[in-house]
């Protein structure tokens, strides 16, 4: 679900969506969430000041809260 | 389709003032020149002022509708994957699309001080510009929140700026967005004693409210 969500939003701000993999490593209490998009595409994901991947994050953790789990987000280089 | 009239002392001049007063670039006015206009004799006797119509095609009920169904369409698809179960009703105004979350009670779609809300709004809005490649201005609100926010700021500000009257000393806000702050400027504008800044870096700044002596 929570993988769904983050590759659902990452595919409609990159260039090429075909290229954006999500993996989710579920951890015993956390999960992590790793996004891995086209390196031209790095910038759209994190956006200024990292803006985007803060309101990726927020959004997340909101999901998270609801399905009573942790999670993180890493954005792999 | 709005008609307008405009004036100036040649057909360039009031294009010019045409698209200033409409907020629309030159390029997408249709000009019509009703009267030309004439420079008088040495400029002095019988001036007349060039008077030209302007037709602005309000046809873009269609775009805006688009942008609308876009904006319900992303927005419900990320509530769905969160998921929350709630129902998104839509309104139009002044060139804003405004989605109202309903249904969820948790409040967890709107976040400590609106957090998450925010993050919506942001998230949605960048969207829907990469996918229609034009920038329309969503808001995203849930239980009323932005309104009731805007009320606490606004006492916030009051109550601040007492405070600095009384301390006769500067005081400041926590960091805040852009459109927090504007609230807290706009509260205390016409209050002649005090003055407004906004100080710090980033997105997130501080309002520091100024007594004058």
């Amino acid at each position: 679900m929570m993988k769904d969500l983050i590759a659902y939003i990452a595919k409609a701000l990159v260039d090429k969506p075909e290229e954006v993999v999500v993996t989710e490593i579920e951890g015993e209490q956390t999960s992590v969430i790793e996004l891995k998009v086209a390196k031209e595409d790095l910038g759209k994901v994190i956006g200024k000041q990292g803006r985007t991947a803060r309101a990726m994050r927020t959004i997340l953790s909101a999901s998270s809260t609801k399905l009573n789990k942790r999670s993180v987000l890493e954005i792999i280089e | 389709m709005e008609v307008y009239e405009f004036e100036g002392k040649t057909a360039e001049e009031a294009i010019k003032n045409a698209s200033r007063q409409l907020n629309l670039p030159v390029e997408d006015l249709k000009v019509d020149i009703i009267e030309p206009g004439s420079a008088g004799i040495f400029g002095l006797v019988g001036t007349k002022k060039t008077k030209i119509r302007i037709t602005v095609d309000t046809d873009d009920s269609i775009d805006s509708s688009e942008d609308m169904l876009a904006a319900k369409e992303i927005l419900g698809t990320i509530l769905e994957l969160i998921p929350v179960q709630a129902v998104i009703n839509e309104e139009q105004t002044d060139g804003r699309i405004s989605l109202n979350i309903e249904g969820d009670v948790s409040g967890i779609l709107i976040g400590r001080k609106g957090k998450t809300l925010d993050a919506l709004q942001y998230i949605v809005n960048k969207m829907v510009q990469k996918r229609l490649d034009r920038k329309p201005r969503i808001v995203i609100d849930s239980e009323n929140y932005r309104q009731r926010r805007i009320e606490s700021l606004t006492q916030l500000a009051i109550k601040m700026g007492n405070k600095a009257k009384k301390l006769k000393k500067p005081v400041s806000t926590n960091p805040l967005n852009p459109h927090d702050r504007r609230v807290i400027h706009l509260t205390l504008k016409d209050i002649p004693d005090l003055n407004t800044k906004s100080r710090g870096d980033g997105i997130l700044k501080k309002v520091v409210i100024i007594p004058k002596r």
